[in-house]
């Protein structure tokens, strides 16, 4: 009983999705009298939206309620481990990974029937996907790590190739996925090189084992442990999509239908941040490895670095603003790379990082829910220039969207802020003056792209005679953005209480 | 046969495959050679098996062929989705998305 009630979040999502299967698969297409369809979940993208919504929430709620009970004070959970380590770590990420999946889930419940795509199949593969990325924030063992890393990539491709018939999300789902496959395929390299090193698929063995390079009769080639490291670095940078391997971010982004991009941004982003944690600390913890001098943090800090500037360069030259959310994400994606390379020297690194990530989430989440809020059929808002007027237009989509952008861009008093401010307090406090102040000068310039939205949605007129996004009505999509925005706030003015439950998650991430 | 053997052996496929995704310009092509890495990872997979003198490196392989094969069938979708749209499957004339 108690084993079921730790595992419960895995399994409310789990069967909740085969559920929401069943429903789309067995129930009435909602379509007008006299159209013939063959889909038997068309036209009910609303109903199936707010069941996954429901699903998601009860994730998150029993995140919470295993995390209020105590992993530590569940026996019966090591039975499954070192498969799935149910520990404060992972029931934080899973609680992140269910608020970024709920409101995915909410934005398509308004965006697939507006834009015409009535594919209700949208939804059990969201679910679907998130349980395999909480699975992934769980794994402790390299099988696992796998079986998850593809389960949440193959219900991701497929909801960006969701839009049939349109060669633009074709493009950007098959160079998402052949990509993807790519990198996956390193990654396999590196972890069968890791097995074939240790004799262990758990990280904790391999992490003894790593630990016994050097005294005497061990037989563990440092050699060997140091490509396998190279080789799953590659492939976690680029599910974290961080430059140099983020070129399909911005394609992916653009192409697919944009709940899809804002669950890419958010979940698989903070999936692959939990378990590139978990294999560093855990796997490659041996001081060795994780020291200035040699190891993963240098190499990490190069990847920060080249992250934040490349994507905020590139990002303020966009001329659409999905692609400058894309290049926002991958910039996130460096400032969230200090706190693992901070996580080298404190335990307090790996909490900020948590806190960061559902800051992250629920304001990326919010602005792109914002977007689609700023578009109609036929009218999807895109660029800079689409955005023109919306102030006036419609002064709360304005109000929304200026909120998540000052959350992005780091100012108080909102999440983003406090998520920066700890990321980059916990890098000074391990003595990372010059990634702490790289990073600090990149939000700075990052602003310059954030505010540029609001200049056009409060200080321009649509150029006469151009073709002007109407906003959009739907109770779900306000929904999320309410959502979202109370988390912003409540994380921006109250940041005590989810810091302290971060800095909890810290210490069983060991 | 040794271990090194079968690992110069696989090392060498993986690097075919990686070769064939670096230049293949048929999206098929490309989704080929990378089935010949994950390939070449459970040839690995095995001989490190039969290294350590147990069973889990078979249950890894038998893991990551099963997961190949899902993920070709959702590759070879995405590659009829790009032939609908385009009638035509070389990537390089999909670049509709850029900056």
């Amino acid at each position: 009983m108690n084993l079921l009630f730790g595992l419960s979040p895995f399994l409310a999502v789990g069967v909740g999705a085969l559920l929401l299967m069943l429903a789309e698969a067995f129930g009435k297409p909602n379509v007008a009298p006299g159209v013939e369809t063959t889909d038997a979940g068309a036209g009910r993208a609303g109903e199936l939206a707010l069941g996954a919504a429901v699903i998601l929430v009860i994730g998150a709620v029993l995140s919470v309620a295993v995390w209020v009970a105590g992993p530590e004070s569940l026996p019966e959970l090591t039975q499954v481990a070192p498969h799935l380590v149910i520990d404060k770590f992972t029931l934080f990420f899973s609680f992140t990974l269910c608020v970024g999946g709920a409101l995915a889930a909410l934005l398509a419940g308004g965006y697939l029937p507006e834009h015409g795509i009535d594919r209700s199949e949208f939804f059990p593969l969201l679910l679907l996907s998130t349980v395999g990325a909480m699975a992934l924030s769980a794994a402790g063992d390299l099988l696992t790590l796998f079986v998850a890393l593809e389960t949440m990539s193959l219900g991701v491709y497929s909801l960006i190739g969701l839009r049939r018939g349109s060669p633009r999300a074709a493009e950007a789902a098959l160079k998402y996925f052949l990509l993807g496959s790519f990198a996956a395929a390193i990654m396999l390299f590196g972890l069968a090189l890791l097995y074939g090193a240790t004799g262990h698929t758990d990280l904790a063995g391999i992490g003894a084992a790593v630990r016994s390079i050097g005294s005497p009769g061990s037989t563990v080639s440092a050699g060997k442990i140091l490509i396998s490291l190279v080789l799953v670095l590659v492939g976690l940078a680029f599910k974290v999509s961080a430059v140099p391997f983020h070129q399909w971010t911005p394609d992916a982004y653009e192409g697919a239908p944009t709940p899809a991009a804002t669950y890419m941004a958010v979940a698989v982003k903070s999936a692959a941040f939990a378990v590139l944690l978990r294999v560093l600390l855990v796997g490659f913890g041996d001081e060795r490895l994780a020291s200035w001098g040699a190891g993963w943090p240098p190499a990490l800090a190069v990847l920060a670095v080249l992250s934040m500037t490349v994507a905020n360069l590139v990002a303020g030259r966009q001329e659409s603003v999905k692609r400058m959310l894309a290049y926002s994400s991958i910039a996130h994606a460096g400032y969230a790379l200090v706190g693992v390379v901070a996580a080298m020297r404190s335990p307090e690194a790996v909490s900020a990082v948590a806190f960061y990530l559902l800051a992250y989430t629920v304001s990326t989440a919010g602005a792109f829910g914002a977007l689609i809020l700023c578009g109609s059929r036929g009218a999807e808002a895109v660029s800079y220039e689409d955005l023109a007027g919306v102030g006036k237009r419609h002064p709360a989509a304005a109000l929304a969207f200026s909120l998540f952008l000052f959350s992005l861009a780091g100012l108080p008093p909102t999440a983003g802020f406090f998520g920066k401010l700890y990321v980059f307090r916990t890098a000074i406090d391990s003595g990372l003056y010059t990634l702490a102040i790289l990073g600090l000068v990149n939000s700075v310039i990052g602003a310059y792209y954030y505010l540029r939205v609001m200049v056009y949605l409060y200080m321009r007129e649509p150029a006469p005679g151009a073709p002007r996004a109407v906003t959009m009505r739907s109770g779900f999509v306000a929904t999320a953005l309410v959502a979202a925005a109370i988390f912003v706030l409540l994380l921006g003015m109250a940041p005590g209480f989810t810091l302290d439950m971060a800095s909890g998650a810290a210490l069983t991430a060991r | 046969m040794g271990l090194t053997g079968y690992l110069l052996l696989a090392a060498a496929l993986f690097s075919l495959g990686v070769f064939g995704v670096v230049t293949r310009r048929n999206a098929i092509g490309v989704l080929a050679s990378v089935e010949l890495m994950a390939n070449a990872v459970n040839l690995n997979l095995v001989a490190f098996s039969r290294h350590h003198a147990g069973p889990t490196g078979q249950v890894f392989a038998l893991f990551s062929i099963a997961l190949t094969v899902a993920e070709v069938v959702v590759g070879l979708a995405l590659v009829l989705l790009l032939f609908r749209a385009k009638g035509d499957v070389r990537i390089e004339l999909a670049s509709e998305l850029k900056d």
